[in-house]
Order: structure tokens, then C-alpha cells, then sequence
């Protein structure tokens, strides 16, 4: 088995200003992927991330505020599961809720360091 | 883990939190207060991800309350006005407010403030549909067929309207209420209505108006000062129509009428808590256009067969409920009534009365109603004429697919 980072792209809630009632269900599709990946015992971790972001770059370490991209290219969170390949994550990310709403999910291995 | 939250909580929670933050804000910052809610609950989608806290209610109006002071502050930070609110006595009065009757209390505040002379009211009922039932924009022109962009026009003139006129978060005064309270019943039998009335293709939306017209007059009900023959009575009407929401369409989206639907439907513990209310609304002198119409929806219900209908009784509550207020709904039903009792004389005086102008979008039952008296008097082309002309007043879908079928039975005779 290996470890695969689900990368989730765009579909920004606050911009597509959502209602509650909308929100609660989302929320509710979320669990239910969740609930089935935890059942699978694959799911190894993630993070929700809020939508403020800064930059350090340059040898003067500029320092410069957010937004750097529009909300539909905004990375909004990630998973970490652990499937046998790739083909097995696209499989998983089959149930990603926000695709309705232009979210996109990318799908990448974690480098194993050689010993 | 248990991945499970309450239906509707966030919609419920909204109106909630609003009412609590502006009793302790104030009303001028409802803009604000209405942001800090709303990211309340898109931090609530991402975080609860991680399982739902112990106290759903709890975090939520916590996060908002915290998100309020953020935002106000961002706001005046140069004011400097409100250090004061993350210590000392204040904070305690805050977290006081979140007690369930302090809620109720500021829902009731907010329900007035919607209902606030200073507000039109098709601006009214849009703000309440906002603030206290936590629709959004988008789902209350939904509702009510209305474009999202002349929805959003009039909740922020309502808005305007609250800061401009300085509107208290307050109820009315004591010789206010009385007043104030008729365009409160007004505007949510007006919301029921919508709900019930409603062609929006989704269940949902239907169900969710008439189940929060009925939520706001029992939180009326909840306080002795806002009880009246009234309020009972509509409550009453509320629950009748509503106990036969579920066969008045059937599985293909279509409309049942009262003649063809499945008596054995209607629930009946609503129709019990309805009776309760118009006893109680009898113990109470005032008399109101609610009572009339409560008891004819009563009438309908107790007919086990739509055949056993007592009509008679039913033109009765029907001229009465017109000599207390004269409108062309109540001719019409009138006539319908005469209709049904075979006096065919006076069906036709009666709507030949009628100032069909004054039907407003309903002008197609005007014409469907002249189509089944020509039925019944065995006029069939003329029956057909008139409802091809239902047909072209009408807007909504479900009510053509009706009158279309309509005329397929009279074409087949």
C-alpha cells in the first residue's frame, strides 16, 4: 500500500455563498464520504485550509497577502488515504461532494524516502 | 463517530443567532451580524469534518458571536468602542443570551422588527423569509417565482429602511401591539399561503414556508401578551391546510383536487391540534376573516367523502367571511360553492360580479370556474372555451397540466 495526498481545488463555499440549508448538506455529503472511508480504514488524515493565505519569496523574503488566485483555483483542503495505486485513489475520490459546484480533486503519491 | 446532525439545524440555527446577536449588537449592525453568521456555518462545514462537537448549537453561536466582534472591529477598529466586549460583565451578558427562552424572546423582537410599518410589505415578508427563517436569497425567489436579483433589491432596502428609521430592537408599545400584531399574522399567513399555494416543483420549499409560518405563530402563541381570537384562528387554518399537504400532489408532481384526494392522507393529529386552537380562539371576544376561514377548512375536513360535504354550511362561513371583508377570492368561492349546491342562477350572478381585475394571477379560476358551470350544464364547447382561456392565464405549470386534463375528459364525452 501507499500513500496518496487528495488535493481539493476550487468550489470555495464562501464565494458561491451558499445557503445554510445548502451548507448543511454539503457538510452531510462530506460526513458520509468520510464515514465510508473510515469503514475502508483508509483514510490517514487531511486539513480543512482558510482561504487567507501570504507569501514569502525572493532572497529579501518579500513578504506579500493573499489573494493570489481566483477561488476556483484555490486549494481548500487535502486528504491523506492509502490505497494500492493511483487508479484505486480515483476510485475513492469518486465520491468528492463539490464536483457540482467546479471543485476538482488532484490526486498525488507521497515520496517514500530510500532508507 | 456518529456523523449525524438535526435536520435543518443550520436554517433554524440562522434565525436564532441573527435575533440573539442583534439583541446584543444592535439592529444597525444586522449587515454585519448576517456575514458573521453566514462564515459561521462554511467554518462549521469544514471543521465539523472532524467530527461534530459535542454541542452543535453551542459552538455554532459561539463561532458567530466571536466572528460578530471580529468583523465589528475590523469595522471601527479606530473607535476603539469594543475592547470592552471579550471581558468582564459583558461577556457574561452575552453568554445569558443564549438561554432558550432569551432566544424565543429575540426571534418574537426580530418578527416585529420585519413586520415594522417602515418596511413594505412585499420588503417585509422577504426580511423575515432572511433574518428569521434563514432562507437564502436565492431560496426565497424560489418561493415566491420572483427573480433573486428583485429579491436581494428588497432585503437590502428593508435593511436600509431599519438603519434610516432607527428601529429599535425592541417590541412594540403597549398601545402598538395590537396593530403591529395584525400585519405580523398578515405577513405569516401570507408565508403560509406561499408555501401552500406554491408550484415550485420541490416539495421541499413548500413544506419549508408552511412550516415556518406554523413555527413563528406558536412562538406568538408562547407569550400571554400576543394571544387573541386571531392568532388562534389562523394557527387553526394553518394547521387544517397543512394536515393535507401531503395528498394535495401526488407521486407525479401533479395536482390532487379536494374532490379526488385520498381522505386517509391527511393526518389527523393536525387536525386535532387545530380544533384545540379554535376552541381556544372561541374563549376570546375579537372576530377576524381567520375564523371564517378556519371553519371552512374545518367544514371540508369533517366530510369523510367529498361527496358528504355540507355546502350549505360552508356558503354560510362564506357570506360571512364576505360581509366582514368584500374580495373577489371570496366571490369566486362563492360561486364554486353555488356551483357545487347546483344553483346555477346564482353561480352565474356571482361571478358576473366579479371584477376579474381584481383576481390578480388567479384569474384563470375565474375562467375555470365558468368552464365547469358550462359542464354541468351539459354545454361542453362552451366548457371547453373557457378553459382554454384558464388555460392562457395561467403561468404555472402544474396548474396547466390540470386544466389540460380537464379538457381531455370533456372532449372524450
Amino acid at each position: 500500500m501507499k500513500d496518496f495526498m487528495m488535493i481539493f481545488i476550487g468550489a470555495d463555499y464562501q464565494e458561491l455563498g451558499l445557503s445554510p440549508e445548502q451548507l448543511q448538506d454539503r457538510m452531510g455529503k462530506w460526513f458520509s464520504w468520510n464515514d465510508k472511508m473510515g469503514e475502508q480504514g483508509i483514510l490517514k488524515g487531511g486539513n480543512a485550509l482558510i482561504p487567507i493565505a501570504k507569501r514569502v519569496s525572493g532572497p529579501n523574503r518579500t513578504i506579500t497577502d493573499g489573494p493570489f488566485v481566483e477561488g476556483k483555483e484555490l486549494v481548500g483542503g487535502y486528504y491523506i488515504v492509502s490505497a494500492e495505486n493511483a487508479d484505486a485513489v480515483v476510485k475513492i475520490a469518486e465520491d468528492y461532494p463539490d464536483y457540482d459546484l467546479g471543485g476538482i480533486v488532484e490526486i498525488r503519491e507521497i515520496m517514500v524516502f530510500d532508507q | 463517530m456518529e456523523h449525524k446532525v438535526v435536520d435543518h439545524l443550520f436554517r433554524h440555527q440562522y434565525g436564532k443567532m441573527v435575533a440573539i446577536l442583534s439583541q446584543f449588537f444592535g439592529l444597525s449592525n444586522i449587515e454585519t451580524i448576517e456575514d458573521a453568521v453566514q462564515d459561521t456555518f462554511i467554518k462549521a462545514t469544514l471543521q465539523w469534518r472532524k467530527g461534530i462537537p459535542e454541542n452543535p448549537e453551542a459552538w455554532l453561536t459561539k463561532v458567530a458571536k466571536n466572528r460578530t466582534i471580529d468583523l465589528l472591529r475590523k469595522i471601527q477598529a479606530k473607535k476603539n468602542q469594543l475592547e470592552k466586549i471579550t471581558s468582564g460583565p459583558t461577556f457574561i451578558q452575552i453568554n445569558e443570551l443564549f438561554l432558550d427562552h432569551e432566544i424565543e424572546d429575540s426571534q418574537l423582537r426580530m418578527i416585529f422588527v420585519a413586520c415594522h410599518p417602515s418596511l413594505k410589505p412585499k420588503e417585509q415578508i422577504a426580511f423575515a423569509l432572511k433574518t428569521i427563517s434563514g432562507f437564502s436569497s436565492k431560496e426565497i425567489a424560489a418561493a415566491l417565482l420572483i427573480k433573486e436579483e428583485t429579491i436581494k433589491k428588497r432585503l437590502s432596502r428593508a435593511r436600509k429602511a431599519i438603519i434610516k428609521n432607527n428601529i429599535q430592537f425592541d417590541f412594540p408599545a403597549a398601545h402598538e401591539v395590537q396593530n403591529r400584531l395584525d400585519r405580523v399574522l398578515e405577513v405569516i399567513y401570507l408565508t403560509f399561503n406561499e408555501g401552500f399555494h406554491s408550484t415550485n416543483k420541490t416539495k421541499l420549499i413548500r413544506e419549508d414556508l408552511c412550516g415556518e409560518a406554523i413555527r413563528l405563530s406558536k412562538l406568538l402563541l408562547t407569550k400571554e401578551k400576543f394571544r387573541s381570537g386571531n392568532l388562534y384562528a389562523l394557527f387553526a387554518i394553518m394547521c387544517f391546510h397543512a394536515s393535507r399537504l401531503e395528498s394535495k400532489i401526488n407521486s407525479a408532481n401533479e395536482i390532487v383536487s379536494i374532490k379526488e384526494q385520498d381522505r386517509s392522507k391527511w393526518y389527523f393529529p393536525l387536525i386535532k391540534i387545530g380544533h384545540n386552537a379554535m376552541n381556544k380562539a372561541m374563549e376570546y371576544d375579537d372576530i377576524s376573516i381567520y375564523h371564517y376561514e378556519a371553519a371552512i377548512a374545518a367544514e371540508h375536513l369533517k366530510a369523510r367523502t367529498f361527496e358528504k360535504t355540507d355546502w350549505n354550511k360552508i356558503l354560510t362561513w362564506y357570506t360571512k367571511l364576505y360581509q366582514l371583508q368584500p374580495s373577489a377570492f371570496t366571490q369566486l368561492n362563492m360561486a364554486i360553492v353555488n356551483l357545487q349546491l347546483n344553483q346555477f342562477e346564482a353561480t352565474q350572478q356571482i361571478l358576473d360580479n366579479i371584477i376579474i381585475e381584481n383576481l390578480e394571477q388567479r384569474k384563470y379560476l375565474y375562467y375555470g370556474c365558468y368552464a365547469e358551470y358550462y359542464a354541468k350544464k351539459n354545454a361542453t364547447s362552451l366548457a371547453i372555451a373557457y378553459l382554454d382561456k384558464a388555460i392562457l392565464k395561467t403561468q404555472n405549470n402544474l396548474e396547466k397540466d390540470y386544466l389540460k386534463k380537464r379538457k381531455l375528459e370533456l372532449e372524450i364525452i
